[in-house]
């Protein structure tokens, strides 16, 4: 090893401290030489914690040192304990975190010499070649960042030699070359020179510098910290390879904020932006190979520079992203431009169009936004080969979102992009793309995009790349996406006003609406199903146009799809169809006037929905065809067109062999034959030849029913046929039939053997009684009454007491109420027809 | 006459013309204090007054004569009963007679030939003084006073940058630039290393400046080197490509100018040792000599601040490193083939490195073995004193075993003289041990400008 010598040079005083200055040195050196030995050693994060305590005091004297040298105006005492202080800096022990914090404090301590020398220059005491005299520190760190220190003051009192100090302390920055030190010096430079970096385009004097000058320094210093922050990544054992680049995480932003200063630079233009600062970092950001790097500065370029300036250098941009490291996520970097330049758009066109003033497009017209995302897209596609498909159309994804962002009217864009994609898919041969697949996820994504922008199907359909993008999905996702487009529509409410359309809707969400061959076997839950398909059967109420006959096709268009769908879904789907054609045929009879084949087209419709009901009459579903039947039924007769007896007779005919045959439930034929009775009751149109049978076939099935007390409603029920059903369109009014059967219905009652039950049909024929008693049916008399409310009363009591024998009283006591209100009400006003006094409502 | 204490006695006193205009210099004696001695140059005249004070005033001094004496000597500490006057001239002041009272005598040397600079070192010293002697019968009255002497130099007319690549194979080739050979005393050493390779870990790159003194001759050489300066110029590892800036000021710094051969007693030579330091704390150096000369103090203000503002300061890197800038830009297009300077000036060095252990395992590497013969030079050639410049203290201490080198079929003709021309660093350890004569030492690496 040298001996240290240490001599006084005697000839010049200024250089007196330098003995010292160096002599310190050499203890660092020893320090620093036992350290290096346990470098190896990792170091705890309590260590770290003690490291940076020892670290911080020592910082703390020899900053007091300085300042009271500084107090003394013993510059060269001070210089001396700033260089021991700043001695600190060179360890390799600290993590970078720590790092930091040392030389944060230490930054902040040289700010007392750096204010201290300013003022003594301002003074006009300048100390000669001061800039030459802390050149002699031993060590390069502490050197550089006094001669950072002490130029910047040069600098700040003379701006002439702005231009060349500067150009000196970048290039003077070049011997540190460990990592971690390097970027913290030239972080530093880069923070003293904020605020002087020469920022005009023009400068009287040379040496001044011009913005230029600017630009070249942050550039250089840019390029070197980047090569300093990869390098971090080349060192030590590749086990420590998680934690390097977490710290290299932790120090990205030191590099990131030399873009920051380009960016601040405001005499840059978009000119010289362009061909000075955006290829001087791409050159070192496509240089540097390295992943990291590349997609942090991409980002960093993107975020720190203006968005006009990235609208005029898309290409170079996009151009460079396609030359980055496999590693590089582009696809964040692309859409993150992406989304800056549309919310760009968005920003300005609201400011911009004010009232009164003219819509300026915000996008220069020489910028083809789309062409030039779309050609740089493609072209990074194929240059990245290994780029993961998922990733290929998330860009694909951002692209639709630009095209929808910047141009919302041009639906080509969209639909090039979906076509685009799909060669993509093609020449993968990626068919049938399973919903666990992330490709999947991407996929949908674009696909919801183009749904969730237009919000109108009718656009959709527009997009001839659409469907067949669907198509590349498998049965699952293509379900989910149907249902997704179809409560899109509902939710939207958008009528489909062409039978075109519909089959083009239908088609795209035949997942939906029929059986798949790659359909998986797995039974779906049923609520769910039911879910599904009760949300095709809303969207059947949207096939609407406002002209009937395009009406009628689309029907047709609508049948044809869902008949396809099976029994499971007919129910749900074939409902709504069949009411919207009942819905049809009632337009054309409001037109009849209008349209002189009406007539023909109605029954044309009837004809559609006759077999349409009779398909789910055929499918095991007799209680909803019986239902929809009847409705027909009454639909025709209001209709009232050209031989619609017939057809009506029919409906009914159709209802009737559907109780007859398919409904064995005894309570749902209690209610279908109610049904029946109260449809046939509402019906005007029958003639008596068709209308006696009907009745008749009414009553007859009524006493058929099995249980007694379902016989006695059905009878009394049937009732009202001769009493309210029409016969040449007027109450019948059969008083005796009438009578007769609720004298039948009495009867049954009178044999049923359970008291309860009995007690409540007594108490349903006494109000039946008391209805057609009030109507004026001659034949009922107040004795008949009497006798019913008697025999009630004196069974009532009898029942045993439970819920329903609350609920037989509590209709009883309201019977009675009625009758009692009619009573009172009689007193009154004799307006009545009948007569209720006589009524004996209590023993 | 002085036995018994009554005999007369007298303090001579020196004064120089002009002394108080003088410049004084400070120079170090050999108890490494320093002193200032009043500042003369070649070919001035030394002149002033030597004033005899009698101790006894009212009685007489009896002498034999009074005479003043300038001698330029050189004294070899290893010798000290011999001083080699170089330069001893002699004014009679008074004859011989009788001093009854303070008397002066003014003396002259006009226009002294003072070839040599005053020099103290660790083996030898070079100083001038001036002595009065009254020579009396028994005991005569000495005065000694030194005085200062400094050379100064012209500009160098040939002072070409030092460039050299070296390299070990495989493992680190760099290439150095010291914008020149000679530098004055206040000059300022700027340079820059480029590393063509770099497959070691290093730690730490720094610059040494080393003084060498030689005494003797022959047999009797003895050689001291000291490290003068140790500077960092470089911390961390760098990568292929990288090139880092030198720049060290000399001003700071003890120095003298170079010399050589001073009365064939003894040399003081300068280098410049770059040293790279790896992670396993091995060193790898390379010692170039350098010129140091010494320039008129007034000529070196008017240099160093050309400009008005007496602040702005020397040196910048845009100013007077354009040297580095064109070597970047050179190497950055084409690493290769085109190096032109490389060729003009076609130096192919030793890298010497030093183990923590000692172990001196000097290596050589050619880059291109076309230019190798030419600058290759057989152990028994003519020119070998010439070669010597470079490295003068060179000790064969290494097989081929331990040469990497002689792997390399590329180097063969190289692989030879290598094992013949292994050249270590010699420390303090060694050096008062007599070494390999310098015109007998043959080495592998050219001499370049710094010959002369």
């Amino acid at each position: 090893m040298y001996q240290w010598n240490a001599m006084l040079y005697g000839s010049s005083n200024q250089f007196a401290y330098l003995t010292e200055f160096q002599h310190q040195y050499r203890f660092v050196d020893d320090a620093l030489k036992a350290s290096s030995d346990v470098r190896t050693l990792s170091t705890t994060m309590d260590d770290q914690e003690k490291l940076l305590g020892d670290a911080i005091a020592i910082v703390r004297s020899q900053a007091f040192q300085m300042k009271r040298f500084l107090d003394k105006s013993r510059l060269m005492d001070a210089l001396k304990s700033a260089s021991t202080m700043l001695a600190e800096l060179r360890t390799s022990l600290l993590s970078p975190k720590s790092y930091y914090e040392l030389y944060m404090a230490i930054t902040d301590e040289l700010r007392h010499l750096e204010l201290y020398l300013l003022d003594e220059f301002e003074k006009g005491r300048k100390v000669a070649d001061l800039y030459e005299l802390v050149q002699y520190a031993g060590n390069i760190v502490p050197r550089l960042y006094l001669l950072i220190t002490v130029g910047l003051v040069y600098i700040k009192t003379n701006n002439s030699l702005k231009r060349s100090i500067l150009k000196d302390l970048v290039e003077m920055c070049r011997g540190v070359q460990n990592p971690l030190r390097g970027l913290f010096l030239r972080n530093y430079l880069l923070q003293c020179t904020r605020n002087i970096l020469p920022d005009v385009l023009q400068s009287a004097d040379e040496q001044e510098g011009v913005v230029y000058d600017s630009i070249d320094f942050v550039l250089m210093n840019f390029a070197e910290m980047n090569k300093l922050w990869v390098r971090m990544q080349h060192q030590g054992h590749s086990s420590e390879r998680t934690r390097r680049e977490k710290e290299r995480e932790e120090l990205k932003i030191l590099v990131g904020t030399n873009l920051v200063r380009l960016s601040q630079l405001e005499s840059a233009t978009l000119e010289t932006y362009q061909r000075l600062v955006l290829p001087g970092i791409l050159e070192q950001v496509v240089s540097c190979r390295d992943a990291i790097a590349q997609e942090y500065l991409m980002e960093c370029i993107i975020q720190v520079f203006p968005d006009e300036f990235h609208l005029q250098t898309l290409d170079p941009f996009l151009k460079s992203c396609a030359q980055l490291q496999p590693g590089v996520n582009v696809k964040n970097i692309i859409i993150s431009l992406i989304d800056r330049l549309a919310a760009y758009n968005l920003r300005n066109s609201k400011t911009i169009t004010e009232p009164g003033e003219e819509v300026t497009p915000i996008i220069p017209q020489n910028v083809q936004l789309f062409e030039v995302f779309s050609i740089q897209i493609a072209n990074i596609v194929q240059v990245r080969t290994d780029m993961p498909l998922e990733d290929t159309v998330s860009l694909q994804v951002a692209l639709v979102s630009l095209a929808q962002k910047v141009y919302p009217d041009r639906v080509d864009y969209v639909d090039k992009v979906l076509e685009t994609t799909i060669q993509i898919l093609d020449r993968l041969n990626m068919h049938n793309i399973a919903h666990t697949l992330l490709v999947n996820q991407e996929l949908s994504r674009l696909l919801r995009l183009c749904i969730d922008f237009y919000n109108n199907i009718l656009t959709l359909i527009q997009l001839k790349h659409f469907s067949p993008l669907l198509d590349k999905f498998d049965h699952t996702s293509r379900k989910s996406l149907a249902l997704y487009i179809v409560l899109n529509i509902l939710e939207n409410e958008t009528l489909i006003p062409t039978a075109e359309e519909a089959d083009s809707v239908l088609v795209m969400i035949a997942p939906l609406i029929k059986d798949e061959n790659d359909q998986s076997v797995d039974k779906l839950d049923p609520e769910d199903f039911a879910e599904e398909q009760g949300i095709a059967g809303r969207f059947v109420h949207l096939l609407k146009s406002d002209d009937p006959d395009m009406q009628y096709k689309i029907l047709q268009t609508a049948r044809k799809h869902f008949g396809l769908g099976g029994t499971q879904r007919i129910k749900h789907v074939l409902p709504p169809l069949i009411f919207q054609a009942f819905q049809l045929a009632n337009k054309y009879k409001h037109i009849a006037e209008d349209d002189a084949n009406w007539d023909k087209k109605c029954q044309k419709i009837l004809q559609f929905c006759h077999s349409t009901i009779s398909v789910l009459a055929r499918a095991d579903l007799p209680d909803l065809a019986l239902r929809l039947y009847l409705q027909g039924a009454l639909v025709i007769g209001q209709i009232g067109y050209t031989n619609h007896e017939t057809v009506a007779y029919d409906f009914m005919t159709q209802a009737f062999s559907l109780y007859e045959d398919e409904i064995s439930d005894s309570k749902s034929q209690l209610a279908a034959i109610t049904l029946i009775m109260s449809t046939f009751e509402q019906m005007t149109c029958f003639g008596e030849e068709n209308a006696e049978p009907l009745r008749t076939n009414c009553a007859l099935a009524a006493s058929k029913l099995l249980k007694k007390p379902d016989q006695c409603r059905g009878v009394v029920t049937c009732a009202s046929l001769f009493w309210s059903g029409k016969k040449n369109g007027e109450e019948m009014r059969d008083e005796k039939r009438t009578l007769e059967c609720l004298k039948k219905g009495a009867r049954i009652a009178s044999q049923c053997l359970d008291t309860g039950v009995q007690v409540q049909l007594y108490v349903e024929l006494l109000n039946h009684y008391l209805f057609y008693f009030e109507r004026g049916n001659s034949l009922i008399t107040i004795t008949m009454l009497n006798q019913l409310i008697a025999k009630i009363n004196e069974e009532l009591p009898n029942l045993e007491q439970c819920e329903e024998t609350k609920q037989i009283e509590m209709h009883y006591n309201n019977t009675l109420a009625h009758i009692r209100l009619r009573m009172e009400a009689m007193s009154n006003d004799t307006g009545l027809e009948v007569s209720f006094a006589d009524i004996v409502l209590s023993q | 006459m002085n036995y018994f204490g009554f005999g007369q006695s007298a303090d001579v006193d020196i004064v120089f013309d002009g002394a108080e205009n003088r410049k004084l210099a400070e120079v170090k004696t050999e108890d490494n204090k320093k002193e200032k001695y009043l500042l003369y140059y070649d070919g001035e005249t030394v002149a002033g007054k030597v004033n005899v004070t009698l101790r006894k005033p009212g009685s007489k001094l009896e002498h034999h004569g009074i005479k003043i004496e300038l001698i330029g000597q050189i004294e070899l500490y290893y010798d000290r009963g011999n001083h080699h006057e170089f330069t001893s001239l002699v004014r009679e002041l008074a004859r011989p007679g009788d001093l009854i009272q303070n008397t002066s005598y003014p003396f002259e040397f006009a226009n002294v030939e003072k070839p040599f600079e005053v020099y103290v070192g660790s083996n030898v010293r070079l100083r001038y003084f001036l002595r009065v002697t009254i020579v009396r019968r028994i005991s005569d009255i000495v005065r000694e006073l030194d005085i200062a002497v400094h050379t100064l130099c012209s500009y160098p007319e040939m002072n070409c940058p030092i460039k050299m690549e070296v390299g070990i194979e495989d493992c680190l080739h760099i290439e150095f630039e010291y914008n020149k050979s000679k530098y004055h005393l206040k000059d300022v050493i700027v340079g820059k290393i480029y590393f063509l390779l770099v497959r070691i870990k290093i730690k730490h790159m720094e610059i040494a400046i080393i003084k060498r003194e030689t005494t003797g001759s022959g047999p009797n050489t003895f050689t001291e080197n000291e490290t003068i300066a140790k500077y960092e110029i470089m911390d961390g590892a760098p990568v292929k490509g990288e090139s880092i800036p030198i720049r060290v000021f000399l001003a700071g710094y003890d120095l003298t100018p170079t010399m050589r051969d001073i009365n064939k007693k003894f040399s003081v030579r300068y280098f410049l040792n770059l040293v790279l330091m790896d992670t396993e704390d091995r060193r790898y150096f390379k010692q170039q000599e350098i010129t140091l000369w010494r320039k008129a103090d007034k000529s070196r203000k008017s240099a160093l601040t050309s400009s008005n503002n007496p602040h702005v300061p020397s040196h910048l890197v845009g100013s007077d490193g354009e040297m580095m800038g064109q070597q970047n830009t050179s190497h950055q297009s084409n690493d290769g083939e085109d190096r032109p300077e490389a060729d003009n000036d076609p130096t192919m060095g030793l890298f010497t490195q030093e183990s923590p252990l000692q172990q001196q395992n000097p290596i050589t590497n050619s880059e291109s073995s076309s230019n190798t013969p030419a600058h290759l030079r057989p152990a028994e050639g003519a020119a070998a004193d010439q070669s010597a410049s470079l490295f003068d203290e060179a000790t064969v201490n290494v097989g081929s075993d331990s040469n990497p080198a002689a792997t390399s079929n590329s180097t063969s003709h190289l692989t030879q003289s290598v094992t013949t021309a292994a050249v270590s660093e010699s420390s303090k350890s060694k050096s008062n041990s007599s070494t390999v004569d310098e015109s007998t030492t043959p080495l592998a690496s050219n001499i370049d400008s710094t010959s002369d």
